[in-house]
């Protein structure tokens, strides 16, 4: 399922510095460069400070007029600005941002207001909620071990007699039946802009 | 990597387990970037998981909210001779039982539990310092013993867990501990156990990232005294 066209159209708005397309574009990636971040970055404000710079350098470079003109290329391109902003972030921990920069950053849109608005939507959930209620005791007690009480996932495993094989399939099937909702929530927002 | 073989690998599952090796999560993030429905994939499989924290973490014990849903309400059912009188003598023998059983053996280990007493420790520092063979506790079956250990401290942990593995290699009890309580000599009062053998107390070191390491394994042997421990 796509919802999102990256064609020359909506790399154009991006460019142009069309609000609603930069809101959609930050809305998109920041889930995906949190994660990446989260994975290699110690702090919770480290990623944060990371991700803002990582959008920052993003519109500052598609706004120079020899900036990237193939919208197929938009992703690995964010995903290249990324590894750059880690590759500085390993070699200086103290980097200072330029007045560019500080400028830049205070013009892209804060994904903070979807993010608080999907957790409003009782529908969401609700859908998670049956979705745990349907899981056998032990799933559920592997689900919150793992990812809530974040123990060591093998020995949350052998203490309930599984394998990491059955905690994948698990969250594999769990996310499948979150996913129609998610989609139809993300799809709604994207129409409401 | 495309598709194909990140739907093949399970690769947004461990992706968001934090299961993939260094160059497999590269390869990933450049697919996943660039790849609309693993995009999608990745940030749904996130967003569930982020919702069931929060649900989980509020949720009281399901045991506990479904028998509230199944409860009956048929009033004065329980009443009717045909089930209140077994009901009554069913009830009189559990009562009498804690009476003349239960109770008094509860009194008498909680007299136990108040009152001061020795109990057997293993002398772990010892037997790793030395290599040799592992130190013997005697207790008896059930009876508690003390673990004094000594964990060297590592910048690159942020916290500890110390487990003790039983002689099947099962971990029989599982203790989370700060770095800041291992700048002085550890003492674990452990739980008694029921089987005797070999045991090996075992530290794992937890970074900052979540990542876990095994810090070190103190080995003992386990038996049962036939006699009480003073």
């Amino acid at each position: 399922m796509q919802f999102h066209a990256f064609d020359r159209h909506y790399l154009e708005k991006l460019t142009s510095g069309d609000f609603r397309t930069q809101e959609d574009f930050v809305a998109y990636f920041s889930e995906l460069i949190r994660l990446k971040l989260s994975r290699r970055l110690h702090s919770h404000s480290e990623v944060e400070d990371a991700r803002q710079e990582t959008f920052a350098r993003v519109f500052a470079a598609l706004r120079k007029p020899d900036g990237i003109r193939e919208p197929e290329r938009l992703g690995a391109f964010v995903n290249s600005v990324c590894n750059n902003v880690l590759l500085e972030y390993y070699r200086s921990a103290s980097q200072q941002p330029t007045s560019d920069d500080e400028e830049a950053e205070a013009n892209i849109p804060d994904p903070a207001i979807s993010v608080i608005d999907v957790i409003a939507n009782r529908q969401t959930q609700e859908k998670v909620r049956q979705i745990l209620d349907q899981l056998p005791e032990k799933d559920r007690r592997l689900i919150k071990a793992v990812f809530l009480e974040e123990r060591d996932k093998d020995e949350v495993c052998r203490e309930l007699g599984v394998d990491r094989e059955y905690l994948r399939v698990l969250l594999h099937r769990a996310k499948k039946s979150f996913k129609s909702i998610y989609l139809k929530r993300v799809a709604k927002e994207a129409m409401q802009g | 990597m495309d598709h194909s073989e990140a739907s093949r690998l399970m690769a947004s599952e461990k992706y968001l387990l934090d299961e993939l090796p260094p160059a497999e999560m590269e390869a990933f993030e450049e697919h996943l970037f660039a790849c609309h429905e693993c995009a999608m994939d990745v940030r749904a499989g996130s967003a569930f998981l982020e919702y069931s924290k929060a649900e989980l973490a509020n949720s009281s014990p399901r045991v506990e909210r479904r028998a509230a849903e199944v409860r009956p309400s048929r009033g004065f059912a329980w009443w009717r001779p045909a089930l209140a009188i077994p009901a009554m003598a069913i009830l009189l023998i559990v009562v009498g039982y804690q009476n003349l059983v239960t109770y008094p053996a509860m009194k008498g280990a909680l007299a136990e539990n108040k009152a001061p007493r020795i109990l057997p420790a293993a002398s772990l520092v010892s037997a790793v310092t030395r290599g040799s063979a592992p130190s013997v506790i005697a207790v008896r079956a059930g009876e508690p013993f003390l673990l004094p250990l000594d964990i060297p401290s590592q910048n690159s942990f942020e916290s500890y867990v110390v487990e003790l593995q039983n002689p099947a290699g099962g971990v029989e009890w599982s203790l989370p501990v700060s770095s800041e309580s291992i700048k002085n000599t550890l003492t674990i009062a452990a739980p008694g156990v029921d089987k005797a053998g070999h045991y090996e107390v075992v530290v794992i070191g937890r970074s900052a990232q979540g990542q876990n390491s095994e810090v070190g394994r103190y080995p003992f042997d386990l038996q049962f005294a036939r006699t009480a421990n003073p």
